[in-house]
């Protein structure tokens, strides 16, 4: 969790809200009656599958694509007035999007003059995504993980209430992905209010105080985070000593009537609804009465990930 | 729209750009001037063509007609290079990256299209300077007298074919800019404005006459070259003036009510 959750964030008004968010291309709904509510403050994770509307509703948030129906506010501005709240709003849209012969520092130069920004943070802004040195050097130089650096830099320039991220992880590499989830706690350290997409959901488990989860243009879930977390039955992690006792703790766990999968080099019992503490308890139990020693035995939520994916599959919701 | 302007002015006004478009003036001016002067006839009759006459060349207004003659053929260039620098960002995404920051879409389209035409207006005073002194060191060499290249008149006939020409470059741009926003894409923007503004337009005009007068980069080759057998310049200039005002209308709606993410 960031240290946004720790603001008072429900004393302003939300930074987005939506009724009944609409986009349709032809006889298809890209975005389908979409109502939204995101605190002001908060660092919003906006996930769902890919071709689920993720993109087409930060479009139209950022006055890109027009709604076929509905009605919003962005910073307390409609819609349908981009011109009156997108000098408070920071975008990185469908990949960082820039000209090649201009260099990094050019870029932002271009982004600030059309905006109306103070140039003079540019180096800045440069620093704080760490392309400070290569500042000089062409955006076509630049590999992809610096281009999406450059790209939150240019959202930030002008020190935006609202950040809107769209898979700012995209084609990272695990280290860039870390980097980049750094750097959007960083910047969401600020009072600032974050929208971020991503599949990375590991990533964004960490940053998210506040979740959307859309399928097919229509909202799944939105709320806190760990409201959603929460939600997700818990589960019991468990590792034998020696990998030999694997199966037999698996017949172990079986025969007390539970539901185990394999993972790794131990097992993940469901509790379903039992008190996991006790059902822990019972298999250690059980276990050493059998002589097989337990190097590894705790109660753990499901991740985002797989929470996330039990509610597509038309699980808990 | 001053944002607009100033932005496409970081793009442009950088010293790579100036570089190119200093050596681009300079071969032109040099080329053009001497192949202009080396095609250069005696008049033989009244009927107005595109190419300059060893009389005309050697009025007052001789040294710019030269420049005005030699950017007449490069109407293609100038097209397609409107045509890329629209299209282009649509291609690169980078009008996305434009309209989260300056959502007013007309403001940003006419910013962009004045600063373009801000510099090329630049390059065309500077091309006109440097092709004027590169004629009257070549004039000699093809008996074309530059005594009067330094009148007051020859001042004026100087403004006269820059303005013609800064029209003519307009006319592209516009014509340009209107296929570029409609199409958004670079290859096809291309490849339909070549296809339109080089064969398709001249082998019209070979087979119906009245194609001179109605087609517009045809009307726009016919008013940079003061005029042809078919259309007057004047006529010329108010039907281009037509073109680029439907253009300009037709351009602004599309690129304000169309979707720029989908």
């Amino acid at each position: 969790m960031t240290a946004n959750a720790a603001h008072p964030v429900h004393r302003r008004p939300p930074a987005v809200t939506a009724e009944g968010l609409t986009k349709r291309y032809g006889p298809h709904a890209a975005v389908a009656g979409l109502d939204l509510e995101i605190p002001a403050g908060v660092v919003a994770g906006f996930i769902g599958p890919n071709g689920a509307g993720k993109t087409t509703t930060m479009g139209m948030l950022l006055g890109l694509v027009a709604p076929t129906v509905g009605t919003g506010t962005v910073l307390g501005h409609p819609l349908d007035d981009p011109g009156a709240y997108l000098d408070r709003v920071g975008a990185l849209i469908e990949g960082p999007a820039f000209w090649p012969a201009l260099t990094g520092a050019e870029n932002l130069r271009v982004v600030a003059t059309l905006a109306g920004h103070d140039r003079g943070q540019i180096p800045d802004m440069l620093e704080l995504v760490g392309l400070r040195p290569r500042g000089a050097d062409r955006f076509g130089e630049y590999s992809f993980g610096m281009k999406q650096r450059l790209g939150i830099a240019a959202a930030l320039l002008g020190d935006p209430e609202l950040l809107v991220l769209d898979e700012p992880t995209n084609g990272l590499d695990p280290a860039g992905i870390n980097e980049m989830r750094q750097l959007i706690a960083t910047v969401a350290a600020h009072h600032r209010t974050v929208l971020v997409s991503s599949h990375i959901l590991s990533q964004l488990e960490q940053v998210c105080d506040w979740l959307i989860v859309i399928d097919h243009g229509t909202l799944v879930y939105q709320g806190a985070a760990d409201q959603f977390l929460g939600q997700a039955a818990p589960v019991i992690a468990a590792a034998p000593q020696h990998r030999r006792d694997l199966e037999g703790l698996a017949q172990l766990v079986l025969t007390h009537g539970l539901r185990v999968d394999l993972d790794g080099t131990g097992l993940v019992v469901s509790v379903d609804g039992d008190d996991p503490t006790a059902v822990a308890a019972a298999l250690n139990r059980a276990a050493m009465a059998e002589g097989i020693v337990l190097a590894e035995l705790h109660v753990r939520r499901p991740s985002l990930e797989s929470h996330y994916l039990a509610v597509l599959e038309g699980g808990p919701r | 729209m001053m944002r607009a302007f100033r932005a496409e002015l970081v793009k442009t006004l950088r010293r790579r750009v100036l570089v190119v478009a200093a050596v681009a003036t300079t071969a032109f001016a040099v080329g053009g001037a001497g192949i202009v002067l080396a095609a250069a006839q005696p008049r033989t009759s009244a009927t107005p063509g595109r190419g300059a006459t060893l009389e005309a060349l050697g009025a007052a207004g001789g040294g710019t007609e030269v420049f005005r003659t030699a950017v007449s053929f490069s109407g293609f260039f100038v097209f397609v290079a409107f045509v890329g620098a629209v299209a282009v960002e649509f291609g690169r995404g980078t009008f996305r990256t434009m309209l989260v920051r300056q959502p007013r879409r007309l403001r940003l389209l006419a910013g962009k299209m004045a600063a373009l035409l801000a510099f090329a207006a630049g390059l065309l005073a500077v091309a006109e300077a440097a092709t004027w002194v590169a004629a009257r060191f070549m004039a000699p060499s093809f008996a074309i007298d530059t005594e009067s290249w330094t009148s007051t008149a020859a001042l004026g006939a100087g403004i006269a074919d820059y303005a013609a020409v800064a029209a003519w470059v307009t006319g592209y741009a516009v014509l340009g800019m209107t296929l570029a926003v409609l199409v958004r894409s670079v290859p096809i923007a291309l490849a339909g404005g070549i296809a339109w503004a080089g064969p398709f337009e001249h082998l019209v005009q070979d087979a119906w006459e009245p194609a001179s007068r109605l087609f517009p980069g045809l009307v726009l080759e016919a008013f940079v070259a003061g005029g042809t057998a078919e259309v007057t310049a004047g006529r010329a200039l108010l039907t281009a003036a037509a073109y680029a005002a439907a253009g300009a209308v037709v351009s602004a709606m599309a690129f304000t009510r169309r979707d720029v993410v989908g």
